[in-house]
Formats: C-alpha cells, sequence, structure tokens
C-alpha cells in the first residue's frame, strides 16, 4: 500500500515550505514536528484506511500471536469473559450475509455483547490492536503481527477462510463481510457538531424523548419496580461508612444491629 | 468530651420490600393514606438521634474539649493540606464486579456527602482505560497533525513551557461518564447515590483553546471539520470531536484543576476539556490532536460507547449529554433523622448550556414544586438546587427534574425506554426516584 509513503512525502515537501509564509501569533511558541516525529505517533486508521501501514499476515500467524500474547485475557478463540468481554461469539453466517447482528437484542446474556457482534469497521479493531494490545505491552506488535492477528479473529468470525493472509490490499474486502457492518446509525441528536444535512452526522440535536412538565396532579401511576438486588446491596458495601457520622442524614447500616 | 451517642446502633431496620403488592395496588388506585395508617407503628419508633444531655445541660459544652484547653498544630505541619479525619467515608469507590481489570474500571465521586458544585480534586471520579500514570511533564508533547498533509499547514509541537506560556481561559464545567447511571437502564441495580450517579464531577479548568493551537499551525478549517484526539496513556485513547466545537472556543487544552495542576487520574499534565460532552472525549494525558475530513470510527466509537436501540442498531458518536438531575440528600442509602425541617439538595446539569428550572416531587410525580437554583448556574456546570422539606414521618418518592435553556425536559424512566428500550447501556438521564420509609430509611426505587 503506498499511502503512507505519499502522505510523508506530502508532510516533508509541506513542512518546509508552509512554515515559512506562516503568521505567527505567538512568537517563539511550539516548533514545526519533523515527519519522523509524525510518523511516529501517527498511528491512528480511519474507516477508509487512510493511516493503514503496509504489511501482511496470516490466520496462521496471527494463532501463535494471539496463543502466545492475547490468549490470557481473551481464551484461545476469543472467547473468554475472564478480563473482558468475549471478542469473538454471537455472530452467525446470515449476520455475514446482511451485515446485521441480531443477537445484539437476546436477552439471554445482556452483558456478553461481543466485539464482533458490534464493530461496523475493520479498521477500528486494527486500530485498536495497533495502539492499545496486547494489555500489558501496548503498541508492542508489529504492523505484520496486528495484521496477523486481525486475520486469525476474522477467521474465528468465519469472514475470512483458513488459508487467509490479510493485507492493506484485501482488508477492505473483509470489511464488507464485517457481521454488523451495517448495524450501526448516526441518526440521532446527541451529536455536537454540524448535522448530516450539512455534511457532519446526526439530525442537529433534536432529542428524541420529549416529556412535558404538569406541576399539579397529574396522571402518574405509581407502581414501583423491583429493589435493587441484595448481591448488588452487598457489593457496593455498607452505606453506613459512606457517610458522614454527622450532619443531616447517616448512612443506613447494610447489616442492621 | 463529646458523648454523641451513636445514631446509627439505635435505628429500626426497615423491613427489606415495604411497600407489598398491595400497598402498590393501593397507591395505584390513588390511596395514600393507607400508607400512614399502616405505618404508624414504625413512625412510633423513629430515631431522633440527640445528644444525651447530663442533669445541667450538654457535656460537650459543660466539660471543655482538649482543643479549647491545649494548643494545636503548628502551620504548615502538613504542608499539603489534607481533609479532617472524620472525612474519610467520603472516598471516591470502585463497585467490586463491575470490572474484572481495575485498570480499565472506574470509581464513582461520593455525591451523597458533597457541597456546592465543585467536586474536590481528590474525589473526582476516575475511569482509566489502560491505568493511569503519573508521567513527567517535562518530557510530555502535544503534537497537531493531519489526516492529510493538506489540512495542516504546520504541523506543531508543544511541551508544557509552550502551552503555559499561551494565554489561558479558566471554566467551571462537568463532567459525566456516558455510561452514568448506565447499570440501571433496566431496573434499579445499585442502592446509593455514588453508584447510580457517581460517574459525574465537576472542576473549575484552566488551559488554551484548541482554536488557538490549530490556527497557530494553519489549519484548514474549511476542509478539516474533524477532530482527534488522542492520550499518551498504554490505550492511547481516541476520540472524534466536531470542528464545530473546537471553532465555538469552548473546547480547550487543559493543564489545571481547581487552582492546580490537574490530578494524575485525571490526566497530568495535559487532557482535553470539551464541555457538555461525555466524558470520554475528554481526552486524559493529551498527546495529539489530528484533524480530518472524517470521523475516524475509534475504537470507543465502535465497540464501546455506542447506545443499542430497540431496532437492534447501535448509535455511533452519541456525545452530548443531555439535561439531568438527581437529588443527593437524602438518598439511597441515607436515613432521615427524623420528622421536622430537612433541607434536599441536588445537581443538575446539561450538556446543552444553562440550567433553568429543577422541579421537586415528593409524591412520585403527581405534584411538583419548584427548587431554588444556586448561584452560579453556569453553561454546562453542575447547578445545586435546594428545598425545603418538612417531613412528617409518613412515606415518600423524592424525585427531581431539570428543564435546561433549550426548553428540554428531563424524561421519566418510562419516556425515555418507549424510545431507546433497556439496552442502552449509555446516557441514561432519567428521572431518579427516592423512596422514604416511615422509618426514614431512603431507598433507590424505579417508578415502572
Amino acid at each position: 500500500m503506498s499511502s503512507c509513503f505519499d502522505a510523508a512525502l506530502a508532510l516533508v515537501l509541506f513542512g518546509t515550505s508552509a512554515a515559512a509564509g506562516a503568521v505567527d501569533d505567538f512568537p517563539g511558541i511550539g516548533r514545526v514536528a519533523t515527519p519522523a516525529e509524525i510518523a511516529a505517533w501517527d498511528i491512528d486508521v480511519r474507516p477508509d484506511f487512510v493511516g493503514l501501514p503496509a504489511g501482511c499476515g496470516s490466520v496462521q500467524q496471527g494463532r501463535e500471536v494471539f496463543s502466545a500474547k492475547c490468549a490470557t485475557c481473551h481464551g484461545f478463540a476469543g472467547e473468554s469473559d475472564v478480563m473482558f468481554n468475549p471478542l469473538i461469539g454471537g455472530t452467525t453466517q446470515d449476520d455475514i450475509e446482511t451485515g446485521r447482528v441480531p443477537s445484539l437484542l437476546t436477552t439471554a446474556s445482556p452483558f456478553q455483547r461481543t466485539t464482533f457482534m458490534k464493530v461496523a469497521t475493520v479498521s477500528s479493531v486494527f486500530d485498536y490492536i495497533q495502539r492499545a494490545m496486547p494489555w500489558n505491552e501496548p503498541k508492542s506488535l508489529t504492523a505484520d503481527e496486528v495484521f496477523a492477528v486481525l486475520a486469525y479473529l476474522l477467521n474465528l468470525v468465519d469472514v475470512v477462510p483458513e488459508d487467509f493472509s490479510l493485507s492493506s490490499s484485501n482488508i477492505a474486502a473483509a470489511q464488507e463481510r464485517l457481521p454488523n457492518r451495517n448495524g450501526v446509525t448516526t441518526d440521532h441528536g446527541l451529536w455536537p457538531g454540524a448535522p448530516a444535512s450539512e455534511g457532519g452526522l446526526g439530525n442537529g440535536g433534536q432529542p428524541d424523548v420529549v416529556a412535558v412538565a404538569c406541576m399539579k396532579n397529574c396522571a402518574v401511576e405509581i407502581m414501583l419496580g423491583p429493589s435493587v438486588p441484595e448481591p448488588m446491596r452487598q457489593a457496593a458495601g455498607d452505606p453506613a461508612e459512606q457517610n458522614r457520622t454527622f450532619g443531616a442524614v447517616r448512612g443506613t447500616p447494610l447489616h442492621p444491629k | 468530651m463529646s458523648r454523641i451517642t451513636s445514631p446509627t446502633g439505635r435505628l429500626r431496620s426497615a423491613p427489606e420490600n415495604f411497600l407489598t403488592q398491595e400497598d402498590i395496588r393501593a397507591v395505584n388506585a390513588g390511596r395514600r393514606e393507607f400508607l400512614r395508617g399502616s405505618l404508624l407503628a414504625a413512625s412510633a419508633a423513629m430515631i431522633v438521634p440527640r445528644a444525651v444531655l447530663g442533669a445541667d445541660g450538654d457535656p460537650a459544652i459543660l466539660q471543655l474539649p482538649s482543643w479549647s484547653t491545649t494548643v494545636g498544630q503548628p502551620v504548615a505541619a502538613r504542608p499539603y493540606g489534607m481533609p479532617s479525619e472524620h472525612e474519610s467515608n467520603l472516598q471516591r469507590r470502585e463497585l467490586p464486579g463491575l470490572s474484572k481489570a481495575s485498570a480499565n474500571s472506574q470509581s464513582f465521586t461520593p455525591l451523597q456527602g458533597l457541597l456546592g458544585i465543585i467536586t474536590p480534586s481528590g474525589l473526582h471520579y476516575e475511569r482509566h482505560h489502560q491505568g493511569w500514570h503519573d508521567l513527567d511533564p517535562a518530557q510530555h508533547r502535544l503534537m497537531i497533525t493531519g489526516s492529510a498533509a493538506l489540512l495542516v499547514r504546520r504541523p506543531k509541537v508543544y511541551t508544557l513551557d509552550d502551552l503555559m506560556r499561551l494565554p489561558p481561559v479558566s471554566r467551571i464545567h462537568f463532567l459525566e461518564c456516558g455510561g452514568n447511571t448506565g447499570i440501571e437502564w433496566g431496573n434499579a441495580m445499585v442502592p446509593t447515590v455514588q453508584y447510580t450517579h457517581g460517574l459525574l464531577s465537576c472542576s473549575e479548568f484552566t488551559g488554551v483553546p484548541l482554536r488557538l493551537l490549530l490556527e497557530d499551525c494553519g489549519v484548514d478549517f474549511a476542509k478539516a471539520r474533524y477532530v482527534l484526539a488522542e492520550g499518551a496513556d498504554g490505550a492511547s485513547l481516541t476520540r472524534t470531536l466536531p470542528m464545530e466545537l473546537v471553532e465555538s472556543g469552548e473546547v480547550f487544552v487543559a493543564y489545571g484543576q481547581n487552582g492546580e495542576m490537574l490530578r494524575p487520574e485525571n490526566g497530568y499534565p495535559l487532557r482535553l476539556v470539551v464541555p457538555g460532552v461525555q466524558g470520554v472525549s475528554w481526552v486524559k494525558w493529551l498527546r495529539r490532536i489530528e484533524v480530518g475530513d472524517q470521523p475516524y470510527a475509534t475504537r470507543e466509537e465502535t465497540s464501546h460507547y455506542v447506545d443499542l436501540m430497540p431496532d437492534g442498531r447501535l448509535r455511533q458518536y452519541t456525545s452530548v449529554q443531555e439535561c439531568k438531575s438527581v437529588i443527593t440528600s437524602p438518598s439511597g442509602g441515607q436515613t432521615l433523622l427524623g420528622k421536622g425541617f430537612c433541607n434536599v439538595t441536588g445537581l443538575a446539569w446539561s450538556g446543552r448550556g444553562k440550567v433553568t428550572r429543577v422541579d421537586v416531587s415528593f409524591d412520585g410525580g403527581r405534584n411538583w414544586r419548584a427548587a431554588r437554583l444556586e448561584n452560579p448556574i453556569l453553561d454546562k456546570a453542575l447547578t445545586r438546587f435546594n428545598v425545603d422539606w418538612v417531613w412528617d414521618g409518613t412515606p415518600a418518592l423524592l424525585q427531581s427534574r431539570a428543564i435546561d435553556g433549550t426548553g428540554y425536559l428531563q424524561p421519566n424512566h418510562r419516556q425515555l425506554r418507549e424510545v431507546r428500550g433497556t439496552r442502552s447501556i449509555y446516557h441514561n438521564n432519567a428521572i431518579q426516584s427516592w423512596q422514604v420509609l416511615a422509618s426514614g430509611e431512603v431507598n433507590n426505587v424505579q417508578l415502572l
């Protein structure tokens, strides 16, 4: 892939030419970054794969790296929740066809939404492995190793076959088979920038939930839901030790005397 | 010496489920009298903790305490002052079991005991994605780059020396995790306001507007409509921001917090301040800003901080913290001292501007009255409210609801769930209900 090279070259050319003609409101503050400095930190990878490094890694290589550096937390097949939510599971061949993951709505295990049930962009996974993994040694993998680990994960999800090698030239094809690629929306009011109609995202801040303020004799049905589960009450500790022992109130003892 | 008896030792314990199904049906039928009648016995046992008086009066007055009869400690005995040892119950706390890796977890601010709107820096909530470091500020750098070279004429590097020479701003803003109250989408899950709402803090931050730095680097604002912020920690956490927010001048690169430098847990020596937007975007240990022409779909925008809707779609780039409020005292896990006057206090905030009104209900939302908003009332900051209440010893259901400058009214759980279901995790700004029992005990409850 040549985009990295093009970008770096352009930076070199620009870094030297533009600095000369600059209007400097704050003389003496900061300095122009060198191309090597920019390359050292500019590790982000976008959904259109801008920023993706050159490289290549096979499913088999990925399995080896994953077994050595990732499996302790994630399990050998990315299925473990011993440390984090599982990476793999909950997706089907149907999902790969449709690009939607219905199991997101199952109520069987609400907090076990796996990574590949959710992500809509394969770049996000590459970017994250490259910047933050392995957990105890972030940023230590080579680009080839990141490609390999991602190839292994994609194979576990049945996005790529066992004999596949993932590279900067075919990652876009993997994107087209990502299970939840059609499962996200930006049509909401919680984006604080320009709306989609003006080239941004979302609806320009229109709230989706609209309530009306009644003040007197409001028609409210009062129906209490279940009380706080006892194990959660125990886990949260003793309120008597979480409040002042003087003042307007006291903490209610967890174990009444 | 003081002989204040421990009030907690004399409290009457309340039944686990005070309202039976029959009681609830009675409430639904509009009959509240039953509560008064059936709970008289409990009310009679109410505790009003008082100092034990001797024949001549209060020993705390009659017998001079040691601090009135001896010399105290010298100045600078503690060069960096600490809270009184009697304040040790107010700590930030992790909820055991919420995360299996404490470096990828959160600790909650003890809102139940805080006063005013400023969170003491040492009690500011924490959310780390790969642990925190106390990094060397002399070795820290901020770099500004572009996703394409043409978007930034001069990609630059700034040291803390550089940044602290620039003209600063100081502003008070709330900071709320997008996952605050996230555990409560389905039903009441945690007993206290520390755990229901404690991923919330408010500080005065000091730093340099990001717009100034982007202008200094010659950013092409016509093309670069998105901003990526990146941390220097192991996670090197990244989030996308809209350039509109930066252009407004609101977003700044902060090094100061409450009159001193940021605390290490809060991003020392540099973090982004993104008023009104969820905490994850306030990138800590900020090392890099990249401007671009597209959003970035980072891990925290695809696998986490996405809101699952009832149609199975995940809302992406949800960022604004909508108007919300909570009564912080009396609140779950607390017990009232007794009948009589009780100030009800709480916090209100909106990611869209100022809070304009807070209403409080004592009967589960049938009737409301406006609370007093205490000054200052600031954009995208916590606002303290208070309301007078004379508790007659009967059960009550306390709620607060806030309205912001856009006219948006904080919804109740039912209204929120009708649109967003119960699986979202993020951006739960529903009205909180606290049930006061005749015993004075306060519980976290949800009205269906």
